[in-house]
């Protein structure tokens, strides 16, 4: 596989986080834009490429946003995989600027929460879920991810304080993250084991909270970006695979297991060395998933290793390995804005590399894999993808 | 059409927790209709395909394996191995937080004989269990269909020995589930 050498991630933007919000997909995609372009000093005819992800634009699409934000790219992509977008998006633009397709590419992610607008998404999600899931009552993903998780605790004896030690250290972090929804609320174990149930060993501090907002980043040459003065991160590895081990009865693990130690290869790196560990967190299993997949521990084996890492963006938790996990909260704390959600950890990433945060920052971060999971189509998630990004001046 | 009817054809479109009656969901596509018109002769239908003995759920157009278009709707045998299973305490359809209020509302997961993995209403009481966790993974089970009051087919799961022969049998544990009947709500418009 080509590299992705010469490709600078920068313009890191999380805008307009909101519990409910009339607004529409557009508005929170093109407010995104407009502070994105701002921060690089950029106008809009300086971006010639254009990927978008969104669960809530109904009619439109990327072509349409293209007239409605006046602007005209000579490249675009939308693309909708969930959790698994930005690195998707990612993933496409540097090589269509590697190829010299575009120059500068924006990669947004953006949904509007309208009154019961995740009812009718969840109602509407696909064929599959429509005609074989949705009518057994699981509100979205939570029936699926309750048997997947019911099943991994009976699998790997997992208890529920096991799942509650992601939760309760991602919120410790978005207690550091002043836009996270969740932030200005503390969470002990204690609350998180006493939360009332939704679905089998899910209970509330399990499931996501869905919301609105955006999320982007730039995308274009290093040359460019150190020509335009703006702090950088770069991407040593990348990697993706879809619907795979579909034998599986339930999903105990995902694509990671078949591309992780290429993607170690190619980054010339270790998970020992890595600073930041982003995964998709719509529920803590499918992080301890991405964990073991990843090759942070073994396959099974998360709850017991959860026990000796802290999880911490400051590693101020008592335990002794270090490993800063969702430092901005994560989706469990900060909210899930649809689409917006795949490109959270990448758009975070950025920040913790630039050093570009709002007092999260993890002390001397130089590496991070970043995993994004999506579409839960009927009783698993379909798509896997993860990168490991560097600092620029590593 | 008198205002206050109007208003009322509007609420109960757009809040359904003001419905006197709730129903599961109705909506499938034309291969779920396709599956619940199969379904209403025999305990269990799925599409097979002739030209490889694929079995598939949920209903596709074509072969997920050969690709072909040669989908028959088959009876089928309703043996499997539970897979995973659970109670709902939260929906965001108003017909199960109808029932959810009264107790939890149990599913599950089936890998059944023919190879396919079903989503299904869970009948915890044929497998002798208080709690739907202590029925453990690999159970044998059955599965049967039986329209709901929606008018769609929906699975159901049971203990591996429980008599599904009869329709009448089949439809004492869906009625037992309270899939027969909308779930109601007094003084609702």
């Amino acid at each position: 596989m080509k590299d992705y050498s010469g490709i600078a991630l920068t313009a890191p933007i999380s805008f307009g986080y909101a519990k409910q919000s009339p607004k529409g997909a557009a508005w929170f995609i093109g407010r995104t834009l407009q502070l994105m372009l701002a921060r690089a000093g950029l106008g809009k005819d300086d971006v010639d490429g254009f990927a978008v992800s969104s669960f809530s634009l109904g009619t439109d699409s990327a072509i349409t946003l293209t007239q409605n934000f006046e602007f005209s790219p000579r490249w675009i992509e939308q693309l909708p995989y969930g959790g698994a977008s930005g690195i998707l998006a990612l993933r496409r633009a540097a090589r269509a600027i590697q190829a010299g397709d575009a120059s500068i590419v924006a990669c947004i992610g953006g949904d509007g929460a309208a009154h019961r607008s995740f009812e009718a998404t969840a109602a509407n999600f696909s064929s599959f879920t429509i005609d074989a899931s949705f009518p057994y009552g699981g509100g979205g993903p939570n029936a699926a991810f309750g048997l997947i998780t019911q099943r991994y605790m009976d699998e790997f004896d997992a208890r529920r304080e096991d799942f509650g030690a992601i939760a309760v250290a991602q919120r410790y972090n978005a207690n550091h993250y002043p836009p996270a929804l969740l932030g200005h609320k503390t969470l002990s174990l204690e609350q998180y084991l006493s939360a009332r149930p939704i679905a089998g060993p899910l209970h509330l501090f399990d499931c996501v909270m869905p919301c609105a907002g955006g999320e982007g980043f730039l995308m274009m040459s290093e040359d460019r970006a150190r020509a335009l003065g703006l702090p950088y991160c770069t991407i040593l590895a990348a990697g993706e695979l879809h619907n795979a081990h579909r034998e599986d009865d339930i999903q105990l693990r995902g694509g990671w297991t078949e591309y992780a130690n290429q993607l170690w290869a190619m980054a010339g790196l270790g998970p020992e060395d890595v600073d930041i560990l982003q995964t998709y967190d719509d529920y803590p299993v499918i992080s301890m998933m991405q964990m073991e997949d990843l090759g942070f521990c073994g396959k099974g084996e998360a709850p017991q290793w959860l026990k000796t890492t802290d999880l911490r963006f400051d590693g101020s938790g008592p335990q002794q390995h270090k490993l800063a996990h969702n430092t901005s909260g994560g989706q469990l704390s900060v909210g899930q804005a649809g689409a917006a959600a795949g490109y959270m950890s990448v758009v975070e990433t950025i920040r913790q590399l630039t050093g570009d945060t709002e007092g999260n920052q993890v002390p001397g971060a130089r590496h991070a894999m970043v995993s994004g999971f999506g579409m839960i189509n009927y009783d698993r998630g379909l798509c896997s993808a993860a990168t490991i990004l560097a600092r620029s001046d590593r | 059409m008198s205002t206050s009817h109007t208003m009322k054809q509007r609420l109960k479109h757009n809040r359904p927790s003001l419905r006197q009656n709730a129903r599961p969901p109705k909506q499938r596509t034309h291969l779920g209709n396709a599956f619940t018109a199969a379904n209403l002769p025999v305990a269990l239908a799925l599409q097979h395909c002739s030209n490889c003995a694929t079995v598939q759920y949920p209903p596709r157009e074509l072969c997920r394996h050969c690709l072909q278009d040669t989908l028959l709707w088959r009876s089928t045998d309703t043996g499997g191995a539970l897979v995973s299973r659970l109670e709902l305490h939260n929906s965001l359809w108003e017909y199960f937080r109808r029932r959810i209020a009264t107790a939890p509302w149990p599913i599950a997961s089936v890998r059944l004989d023919c190879g396919v993995i079903v989503l299904a209403h869970l009948a915890p009481a044929t497998f002798g269990a208080g709690i739907t966790t202590e029925i453990p993974a690999a159970t044998r089970v059955q599965v049967f269909s039986h329209t709901d009051c929606s008018l769609n087919a929906v699975l159901i799961a049971v203990d591996g020995q429980t008599a599904i022969a009869t329709r009448a049998q089949r439809r004492a544990i869906a009625d037992g589930l309270g899939l027969l009947e909308p779930a109601h709500k007094t003084g609702g418009i």
